[in-house]
């Protein structure tokens, strides 16, 4: 059991222990490292300009946000800041392309940008939108931006080439409330004897509640070091997602499976959150407008929860008991996520006041069971209309045994609409939100059934 | 070879792609150094009845807690003194800074923070401009501009159209948060490091509330990360702060602002909400027009007044309206300060306008772009302005002549039609809007700027002016023009900081204006040395080449000084300077500019307040979902007439970026509050700027060629702002989508067109359209 964490800057290694250790890896660099190339914004993993890239073991370098990432998360970790890109093509073709005007968000475009040319030499438009969702300028429009990754010349050296070194992870790390086991029994018994113990993953929304509410745990445990967690499969009709499994594992790994499903996720998050961000995190944290619900609702998800007393099955829909309330013992953690792939008709939708990287107003998932345009049942699931994700029995119960006509749909929204109470807050007004309820039936008419 | 007109480098790109750039947080702490914030006011409006800070005092670390009563002067402001660094006994807005909290580290400031008791009697805030005009809460007087006679033209009038426009605010979202590292020095002066594009004012507030003498106090700025008239005034607080806690304690003080409590505590774009009422004939000639602007100051004057004056000159942007009455007032209420944000008013006017235009083009059932052709200003006559002046060199003509064709307007507005009327789920539409943007601070004496040119014995350059540099890159255009005037290559020049040490009472950078000002002024100096330096070259060819001594005939040029008589014999301008030296010939000099012709009454709304006019053109077109009311911009081309330009792709830069945040503006960035006025959108999380995906798929931006404007440095044109006006175009294709589908008449669409907004109009029209149908079927 080690007592620091140890984890790679640019090639260097560094080792933290103590309180010290909870320190966010970009308050680290740029007051304890003197390293201030990297910027601190927004602080909550939504502007990019933090952005550093981070390895584990031998696989890629990824975008993530080092404002809401804790150097405990770190350990056995490589990370390259703008610092040690070594003047590459890319940050050549910022220069030329006027790409950076202020320069404040620029470390992070040129570090989001470097990590495109890890895995292919040459960008086209949708990858670098794609791979720049996460980061904010405020003075370029973003075209200059977008011209400078177009037109870099391929990198003469890949990163993973730039700083080859890994460190070791294989072993348990126990810093002061912190604990990373690397089994899953010492986790649960960890859980089980700290009360109010706070699992952190990606700690893409812990880490905002610690810049911002000064959320103290009394304990906090990652699963990140079991390696059985990893697990990543297909299992018959479904597919089996593993407690540590990122976002981004998890998007490109049903990008065929389940198309639907990979589009959400596309506009989900940026690439730094979803590089960070877990499934079983997105369940987890419970939010009403969690981008993963409404699907993993309506295709019937099924958690596997690990204890001290060995694992048992829940049903998503009774995992949340109430706004942030699960059907989840002190003891357990989630280990595993059995998402079914849907073979019906099946329409996701979210809507936010931006398109990409916006946190929504209304999501909803809509799936069918058809014969010969009659509808054999329907399940349909919405977020942001209540403290949980819910399902509409009684608009499903009037769907079932229906002809398939504009008219039904609109019928079915106006159920819809008198099913759910929407509160008003920021994203959005409760009229508006009771409008999208009613509007979404009659647009999956004409999207998936006219 | 010049270097002005080519494609030079940002001068701070190297260091921008290598994090190398220095920002004021940036800076290493200085030994003793203290950590700084504020308490401010949880209420909108109240009564401080105490304030309890024991619990603070016992904090280890906490070094001073200050309060209005440890600052000499507490009132200060930029046109009118209204304005309290600290609260005295009544809090105003949200935010308002009451205790300052000096400590050595962050955890003690923390602490200190929470530990704060402030018990505050809640008195009656005012939210909305409604209110306040019930209430006559006002700052500043009306303002007006009248031209002609306005009540006949309605009695006489064909057409009459009238309504209410209302349009949101806008947070500056500058990357870096207002920032100051104040140090003290000997006497009790004082120098400070401030993310500001205003030096001067920094320092003459600083001066006064701290009760020094102005030259006691120097103000640096290295450059900003983003200021966009944010840091015009409102720099000035967190600056005064850290000075305030420097001169007390005598130890260097940093306060930086992190996004949330920026975004909370700092003003933005002013909301305005204008009654208007216009009057055209058949084929929507404007034959008059009344608007009554108000807008919603915030709680102090700041530059309320003045914002609101640009609003009034560009009430009429590209159009001549024969008979105008235009007034305007500013509000005063309980949100935080309102201050200069890019356009500085002129986009509220201008869309106040082209909303106008396109309900005519609904009420007559043109198209709009016709309807804003037949209004356009003219060439030679139909070209004064409500205010007086002539609109010279006016290329707006040629710019709507020019995008109808390279938009392909016309056949898409064809398409529109008929996508229109065949998608039962999406919706486009298309609009083309206009931008004339006056050049030149309205208020006359700010329109001077001095610069500061050393030439050094190796041939190197420093120049210091009063332009501040915030990514625009005024600071690559001085250095391109610096070294064209002494024939240099852009690298034998540095910008310097800009600082009050060197460069003395200058104006803001802002009104587009910096290089113009600047710029000109660089040029001033430069143009002594080399007179002084051709002197010098002209002795010496006379002696080494035989000839009669004549600066006339001395060349600077690609480093070189020769005689043009004999050409083949070139000295290196390295060698010219040390020559200079040692004749005792002073390679220094500090240049001045101040614009000419300039006469502006603001009193009586009259006069040429502006030097020239930065025009352009833009089309754009948008889809929107009729379910969900979500709206995505199809394709954006613009055209601008930047006359000459000094950095092609600096200026390109300014009119994509401009763009995207007007854009931004209109759409999807709406400020909500909740209902006792805290600002609920503070972070990225729920304020939305555009980002990547929002770029148009199909962007379009091009320039014309125009060397007519000969009264501005190298027949350029000013460009930071007016390309943010273009950003209107993308929301009048909004009201232009809505037009389909409102059954003749005129969408009451608000600004920020959100996807809410626009859901709202949709389910208005559709709940009009069943009530038809079942009226029909009755």
């Amino acid at each position: 059991m080690r007592n620091h964490i140890r984890f790679l800057v640019n090639g260097r290694e560094h080792r933290v222990a103590g309180a010290a250790a909870f320190a966010t890896l970009a308050n680290y660099l740029r007051y304890d490292a003197a390293a201030t190339g990297t910027k601190i914004v927004c602080e909550e993993g939504d502007c990019g300009a933090c952005t550093v890239l981070i390895r584990r073991g031998e696989a890629d370098f990824v975008p993530v946000n080092s404002c809401i990432l804790s150097l405990i998360q770190l350990d056995g970790t490589s990370i390259v800041t703008v610092e040690g890109l070594g003047m590459n093509a890319v940050q050549q073709s910022m220069m030329a392309c006027h790409g950076a005007q202020c320069g404040y968000c620029t470390p992070g475009f040129v570090v989001a940008m470097s990590a495109l040319f890890e895995t292919c030499d040459k960008v086209d438009e949708k990858q670098v939108r794609d791979g720049l969702t996460g980061n904010l300028c405020r003075c370029t429009g973003y075209e200059p931006i977008l011209k400078a990754a177009l037109t870099a010349a391929p990198p003469t050296q890949k990163l993973r080439d730039l700083y080859p070194q890994t460190i070791d992870d294989d072993e348990p790390v126990r810093v002061e409330s912190f604990f990373a086991p690397t089994t899953q029994a010492d986790a649960v018994a960890f859980k089980r004897d700290n009360a109010g113990c706070t699992i952190v993953q990606g700690a893409t929304d812990v880490g905002v509640w610690i810049n911002k509410r000064s959320f103290a745990a009394p304990a906090m445990l990652s699963l990140g070091k079991i390696r059985e967690l990893d697990e990543l499969r297909d299992d018959g009709d479904a597919v089996v997602v593993g407690a540590n499994v990122t976002l981004s594992k998890f998007e490109a790994f049903i990008k065929d499976k389940i198309p639907e499903l990979y589009g959400i996720l596309n506009i989900f998050g940026s690439p730094q959150i979803k590089n960070a961000g877990t499934l079983a995190g997105n369940i987890a944290n419970g939010s009403p407008i969690g981008d993963t619900l409404p699907y993993l609702f309506v295709a019937g998800a099924e958690l596997e929860l690990a204890g001290t007393g060995g694992t048992r099955t829940v049903a998503i829909g009774d995992y949340y008991l109430g706004y942030k309330k699960f059907d989840l013992r002190p003891d357990e953690i989630i280990a595993r996520v059995r998402v079914p792939v849907v073979a019906d008709t099946l329409k996701l939708y979210k809507v936010s006041r931006r398109k990409d990287l916006d946190i929504s107003a209304f999501t909803a998932a809509i799936r069918l069971r058809t014969t010969d345009g009659h509808i054999n049942a329907a399940t349909i699931a919405y977020g942001g209309v209540a403290p949980t994700v819910v399902r509409l029995p009684k608009t499903e119960a009037f769907l079932a045994g229906k002809a398939i006509s504009l008219g039904t749909f609109e019928e079915a929204g106006r159920i819809a609409r008198s099913e759910v109470k929407p509160i008003s807050d920021v994203r959005g007004g409760a009229d508006y939100r009771a409008q999208l309820a009613e509007n979404i039936l009659p647009k999956f008419y004409y999207e998936v059934l006219a | 070879m010049t270097s002005v007109g080519r494609n030079v480098p940002h001068d701070s790109a190297r260091g921008h792609v290598s994090g190398e750039s220095i920002y004021i947080d940036d800076m290493p702490p200085a030994r003793g150094e203290l950590v700084v914030d504020f308490v401010w006011s949880p209420v909108a409006h109240g009564r401080i009845r105490a304030i309890d800070l024991d619990a603070a005092r016992r904090i280890d670390g906490v070094v001073a807690l200050l309060t209005h009563r440890d600052l000499h002067h507490n009132k200060f402001g930029p046109i009118i003194q209204d304005e309290l660094l600290l609260a005295e006994d009544v809090v105003t807005f949200i935010g308002q800074p009451i205790v300052v909290i000096a400590a050595e580290s962050r955890a003690a400031l923390r602490a200190a923070k929470l530990s704060i008791a402030v018990d505050i009697e809640t008195l009656e805030p005012v939210f909305t401009i409604d209110e306040a005009k019930r209430r006559k809460q006002f700052i500043g007087s009306t303002m007006h501009i009248v031209r002609g006679d306005v009540e006949s033209a309605f009695a006489g009038a064909k057409h009459i159209l009238e309504g209410q426009f209302t349009n949101g605010g806008q947070d500056h979202f500058y990357l870096e948060g207002q920032a100051a590292i104040a140090v003290p020095g000997e006497f009790d002066q004082v120098a400070v490091h401030s993310s500001t594009q205003n030096p001067s004012e920094v320092q003459h507030v600083i001066a006064h509330l701290l009760g020094l003498q102005i030259n006691q106090v120097t103000v640096v700025t290295k450059r900003m990360g983003g200021g966009f008239g944010g840091k015009e005034c409102q720099a000035t607080h967190p600056a005064a702060i850290a000075a305030l806690v420097a001169h007390k304690t005598k130890r260097p003080a940093r306060l930086v602002y992190n996004k949330d409590d920026d975004m909370r505590v700092t003003g933005g774009r002013h909301p305005f909400q204008n009654d208007w009422k216009v009057a055209f004939d058949d084929d929507g000639a404007i034959t008059a027009l009344f608007v009554d602007f108000y807008s919603d100051g915030g709680a102090f004057a700041d530059l309320s007044t003045s914002v609101l004056g640009r609003a009034l000159t560009h009430a009429e942007n590209a159009y001549y309206i024969p008979n105008a009455e235009i007034h305007g007032t500013v509000c005063r209420t309980n949100h935080a300060p309102n201050t200069a944000f890019r356009g500085f008013g002129g986009p509220q006017g201008v869309i106040n306008i082209e909303n106008i235009l396109e309900c005519i083009a609904v009420a007559l059932g043109k198209d709009a772009l016709d309807v804003r052709i037949r209004n356009c200003y003219g060439i030679g006559e139909r070209n004064t302005t409500p205010y007086g002046q002539v609109v010279a060199n006016n290329t707006l003509p040629r710019l709507f002549r020019e995008i109808t064709a390279s938009s392909d307007y016309r056949a898409r507005r064809k398409a529109v039609d008929e996508f229109n009327a065949q998608s039962p789920t999406r919706l486009r539409g298309l609009a083309c809007s206009a931008v004339k943007f006056g050049i030149s601070f309205n208020t006359k004496f700010l329109n001077q700027a001095n610069a500061l040119v050393n030439v050094y014995l190796d041939g190197s350059v420093q120049v210091s002016t009063g332009a501040t540099e915030m990514g625009q890159g005024v600071n690559t255009k001085i250095r391109q023009l610096v070294a064209d005037e002494l024939g240099l290559d852009v690298a034998q020049v540095i910008l310097m900081p800009t600082s009050t040490e060197k460069n003395n009472n200058t104006s803001a950078t802002a009104a587009s204006s910096a290089a113009d000002l600047n710029g000109s002024a660089a040029v001033d100096a430069c143009r002594k040395i080399r007179a002084r330096m051709c002197g010098v070259a002209a002795d010496y060819f006379a002696r080494t080449a035989g000839l009669e001594p004549s600066s006339e005939h001395i060349v600077f040029s690609d480093g070189e000084i020769f005689d043009d008589r004999a050409p083949q014999q070139r000295v290196p301008f390295a060698a010219l300077a040390k020559m200079c030296h040692l004749e005792r010939v002073s390679l220094g000099e500090r240049g001045f500019y101040a614009t000419k012709g300039l006469d502006w009454d603001a009193d009586r709304g009259c006069g040429t307040p502006f030097l020239y006019f930065t025009m352009g053109c833009a089309v754009s077109e948008v889809e929107i979902d009729r379910f969900t009311g979500m709206m995505k911009v199809l394709r954006s081309d613009l055209l601008m007439d930047i006359g000459k330009s000094i950095n092609p792709g600096i200026d390109r830069g300014q009119i994509t970026g401009a763009f995207v945040q007007g854009m931004g503006w209109l759409t999807t960035e709406e400020l909500r509050y909740a209902p006792d006025g805290e600002l609920l959108s503070h972070s990225p999380t729920t304020y939305k700027i555009p980002n990547i995906q929002d770029l148009p798929p199909v962007f379009h931006v091009s320039t014309i060629d125009n060397d007519t404007n000969t009264v501005n440095i190298r027949g350029s044109k000013a460009v930071g702002e007016p390309p943010l006006l273009l950003g209107i175009s993308v929301w009048l294709a909004v009201k232009n989508a809505l037009a389909y589908e409102s059954h003749g008449a005129i969408p009451q669409l608000r600004a920020p067109a959100t996807g809410e907004e626009i859901l709202r109009l949709l389910t208005e029209y559709k709940a009009a359209r069943v009530e038809v149908a079942s009226a029909a079927a009755s």
